[in-house]
C-alpha cells in the first residue's frame, strides 16, 4: 500500500517534470526543423524555459467571462490534467511493477482516455464563447469517433498477447517479439493506427481541429488565462507523453530491451514516440473537420477491423508459440 | 461495511440526488457522469476491474457523451441557460421510495440464500461464457445493435441528397 502510493507519487511528479522538459524540447525540435535555434537565454540551452513560462502563466490574472458557469469553469482546467495523468498509472515501469497492476490494464488505460474529453467539454460549455463551444463539440466528436479505431488497434496486442493485462502483454513481448515488428501484417499497421488515434484523441496535429487557431481563435482555450490556461495546455502534453508511453508499451515491448531490461528502454521508446509525434506535428498540416471524420470512419474502422480479424488468424496458425 | 464502499455509497447518493435536483441540465448530465463514475469505484471494491473498465468506458466515455450531444444539439439559440424542472417533491420522493422499496425487495430476495462470490471475476470467465455458453444471445445482440445503427443513419439522412451548400461532400 505505502509502496503503491509512494510509487503513485513518483510517477506523477515524473511525468509532470517530463511534460515540462518535453515542452522544451519540442520547442527546440521545431525550431531545428525550421532552421531557428529556439529558447536558449533562460538558463543552459534555454532549459529552464519552461519554469519561466509557468513563472508567467502564474502571474497573470484569471478572468472569468461575464455570463460564464463559474464553478465547471474553474473545475475544468484542473479535471483534465488529473484524467491526463490517470492513465500513467497502468503503465508497466519494470518487469511485474506498475502503480496499478490490473487484468484488464489495456481497458481501463482506454477508459480514462475516454473520459479526457468531459473536462474539455465542460471548459466549452462554461466558458459562454461560441468559439469555444464549436472547439469543445468537435472534441468530443473526435473522441468519440476516433474511441473505435483505438480499441480495435489495442485488441491486436491483446489478442496477439492473450491477455489485457499491460505487464502480461510487454512479458509475452520480451519472451517472443515486439508486436510494432513482428508480426509485421498485423503488428506495424496495428501500431501506426494506434498512433494515429492516440494524436486525434489527445488533439494533436493533423488532428487539433477542436483549435484551430485559424478557425476558432483558440477552442476551448479561448476564454481561459493565467493558470487555467496552463493546465489545459499541460494535459495535452501529458496526453501525449502518457500516451507515447502506452504506444511504447503496447507495441515496442516497453521495458523489454537487450542487455539489461528496465525503466530506462522504456524511458528510450517513449522519448522516440514522442520526437516521432511532434515531428509529425511541425510536418503536417491540420485536417478539415469533414475530412477528419471521412478518415477515421471510412478508412481507419474499417481497417482496424480487418487487423482484429488478422491478429486473430495468427494466433490461430499458432507460429507465434 | 467496509469504509471504502461507504465513501463510494455516499458519493453515488450524492451525484444521484445532484442529478435529480439541478435546476442545470448541463450541471444534471455531469453529476450524473459523477454517479456513473463512483458506480466504477464500487465495482474496483468488489474485485470486478473489468466491469469498473466497461462501466467507465460505456457509460461514462458513452451514455455521458450522447447526452452531452443531445445537450448541444437541442440547444436554442441566444438565451444561455437550460434548465430542468423537478417533479413536486412529495410526489417525487412517495415515488422513489416505492421504486426503491421494490428494487431492494427484489434484491434481498435473490441474494437471500445464494452463496457469497468465492474468487474474483476473471475477465477469461467472463469471455467463455459470453462467447461459449450464451454465443446466441451475444451473435443476436449485436444484430440488433447493427440494425438499430443502419436504422438510425437511414433516418438521419437528408432526402434529397447533393444540395447545394453540401457541396462535394454530399452522399451519393
Amino acid at each position: 500500500m505505502i509502496f503503491a502510493a509512494s510509487l503513485a507519487a513518483a510517477v506523477v511528479i515524473v511525468v509532470l517534470s517530463a511534460t515540462a522538459l518535453a515542452l522544451w524540447y519540442e520547442r527546440k525540435l521545431a525550431a531545428r526543423m525550421q532552421t531557428r535555434i529556439g529558447p536558449q537565454f533562460v538558463g543552459p540551452i534555454g532549459l529552464f524555459q519552461p519554469v519561466a513560462d509557468l513563472l508567467k502563466l502564474v502571474q497573470k490574472e484569471e478572468i472569468v467571462p461575464m455570463g460564464a458557469d463559474r464553478v465547471l469553469f474553474a473545475l475544468a482546467p484542473p479535471l483534465t490534467v488529473i484524467f491526463a495523468l490517470a492513465a500513467a498509472a497502468f503503465v508497466p515501469l519494470w518487469p511485474g511493477v506498475a502503480v496499478v497492476r490490473s487484468d484488464v490494464g489495456v481497458l481501463l488505460v482506454i477508459g480514462f482516455g475516454g473520459l479526457a474529453m468531459v473536462p474539455v467539454w465542460m471548459a466549452g460549455w462554461a466558458s459562454f464563447n461560441k468559439y469555444a463551444l464549436l472547439g469543445a463539440m468537435r472534441a468530443v466528436a473526435q473522441s468519440i469517433s476516433y474511441g473505435v479505431p483505438l480499441v480495435l488497434a489495442a485488441m491486436v496486442p491483446v489478442i496477439l498477447a492473450g491477455t489485457m493485462d499491460l505487464d502480461g502483454i510487454t512479458q509475452f513481448q520480451a519472451t517472443h517479439h515486439w508486436f510494432g515488428l513482428w508480426p509485421i501484417i498485423p503488428g506495424l499497421p496495428a501500431f501506426i493506427l494506434f498512433l494515429l488515434a492516440m494524436l486525434a484523441e489527445s488533439n494533436r496535429i493533423p488532428f487539433d481541429i477542436p483549435e484551430a487557431e485559424s478557425e476558432l481563435v483558440a477552442g476551448v482555450t479561448t476564454e481561459y488565462t493565467g493558470m487555467q490556461f496552463g493546465f489545459v495546455y499541460l494535459a495535452e502534453y501529458v496526453h501525449t507523453v502518457v500516451g507515447a508511453a502506452i504506444g511504447s508499451v503496447m507495441f515496442l515491448g516497453g521495458w523489454d530491451g537487450p542487455f539489461a531490461p528496465g525503466l530506462h528502454w522504456l524511458l528510450l521508446k517513449t522519448l522516440c514516440l514522442f520526437t516521432f509525434i511532434y515531428w509529425i506535428r511541425w510536418t503536417l498540416v491540420r485536417l478539415r473537420a469533414d475530412q477528419l471524420m471521412t478518415l477515421c470512419w471510412k478508412w481507419l474502422v474499417p481497417a482496424g477491423l480487418g487487423l482484429v480479424f488478422l491478429s486473430a488468424a495468427w494466433n490461430q496458425t499458432g507460429w507465434s508459440r | 461495511m467496509t469504509p471504502g464502499f461507504i465513501i463510494a455509497a455516499l458519493l453515488i447518493f450524492a451525484a444521484s440526488i445532484f442529478t435529480v435536483r439541478s435546476s442545470k441540465l448541463v450541471h444534471a448530465v455531469l453529476w450524473l457522469g459523477a454517479m456513473l463514475a463512483s458506480t466504477a469505484v464500487l465495482f474496483i471494491q468488489l474485485d470486478a476491474p473489468f466491469l469498473a473498465g466497461i462501466q467507465l468506458l460505456l457509460y461514462v466515455g458513452g451514455v455521458m457523451t450522447l447526452m452531452i450531444f443531445g445537450v448541444m444539439l437541442t440547444k436554442k439559440s441566444g438565451d444561455g441557460e437550460l434548465r430542468t424542472e423537478s417533479a413536486p417533491a412529495l410526489r417525487g420522493l412517495v415515488i422513489s421510495l416505492a421504486l426503491f422499496g421494490l428494487l431492494a425487495g427484489g434484491i434481498f430476495s435473490m441474494t437471500n440464500g445464494a452463496p457469497a462470490l468465492q474468487k474474483p471475476e476473471e475477465v477469461a470467465s467472463i469471455a467463455a461464457s459470453v462467447l461459449g455458453e450464451h454465443w446466441l444471445a451475444f451473435e443476436t445482440l449485436s444484430v440488433l445493435l447493427l440494425a438499430a445503427m443502419v436504422g438510425a443513419i437511414l433516418l438521419a439522412r437528408k432526402r434529397d441528397a447533393g444540395a447545394p451548400e453540401s457541396g462535394k461532400a454530399s452522399p451519393r
